[in-house]
């Protein structure tokens, strides 16, 4: 089952099983909380918010400029991802729905932010941990879901750019 | 993508147009990350740069290889601008004078 498709009006139809639907809309609590949290979460924050200069002034005034608006930006997409989360039908164990373009970004969004969160919650700082995943450790298994997950949205959004991209790139 | 090093070519004859270190354009850096997604780092610098899928691929396996790619260069702002956009959609990015 293609868990995404793009309608010829524009908007991407998504259909995931109930199991799969319960699982995302358990994200944008976990996120929020890392994002704005009292919790242990000063490493999620800092792979989130990296910074961008070395030089300590420079980086200092980069924070001040942006951190806000950078969390602003984050909080409005797990906004949105959850609450087309909330929409949608059940029919038969699967759940349907349409997402904006708009929305369909918002789960990209999240969808990597959560992977992000969760590379450092289960403390993975190498390639090669994937080629071993360890299958009794949840955060390992929503990683690797989330990561199918994002390539199927990204193999419809990419579809998109490409059809209105002009020739030559740069 | 050749790695867009300016060599330092100032001789001893200071030129008319003598560049200060001010006017040494800032590269913008993106750097490995051992969870992202291949293909989304393609996509995200498809799509804020308008890269091709041959450049935005290549820069991607730069970064995949060699652990960092400079994917554009320019004044301070301009740099500055494009590592947040990187920010924003959860690449770890930098900029630095050349």
């Amino acid at each position: 089952m293609r868990s995404f498709r793009r309608r010829g009006d524009g908007l991407i139809a998504v259909r995931l099983s109930a199991r799969e639907h319960a699982l995302l809309a358990s994200l944008p609590q976990q996120i929020a909380a890392l994002l704005t949290g009292e919790s242990e979460s000063s490493a999620v924050r800092v792979r989130l918010f990296p910074p961008a200069y070395d030089e300590p002034e420079h980086e200092q005034e980069y924070r001040q400029l942006m951190d806000d608006e950078l969390l602003d930006d984050r909080m409005a997409a797990l906004r949105t991802f959850a609450e087309t989360l909330e929409q949608g039908s059940v029919k038969r164990g699967v759940w349907q729905t349409e997402l904006t373009p708009e929305a369909a970004n918002a789960w990209l969004s999240t969808t990597n932010d959560a992977r992000l969160a969760l590379g450092v919650v289960a403390g993975i700082t190498t390639e090669t941990q994937w080629e071993e995943p360890d299958e009794e450790n949840p955060t390992h298994m929503t990683l690797m879901y989330l990561g199918w997950l994002q390539e199927q949205l990204l193999s419809v959004l990419m579809r998109g750019i490409a059809a209105g991209e002009p020739p030559g790139g740069e | 993508m050749a790695s867009p090093v300016i060599a330092p070519t100032r001789t001893d004859e200071p030129s008319g147009d003598e560049r200060t270190e001010r006017d040494l354009p800032w590269q913008v850096i993106v750097w490995n990350d051992p969870v992202t997604l291949m293909s989304y780092v393609v996509f995200v610098l498809r799509k804020l740069f308008g890269y091709n899928e041959a450049k935005a691929t290549k820069l991607m396996l730069q970064v995949h290889h060699e652990g960092r790619a400079v994917v554009a260069s320019g004044p301070r702002e301009r740099a500055e601008f494009d590592v947040s956009r990187l920010h924003a959609h959860g690449l770890q990015a930098t900029l630095a004078q050349e």
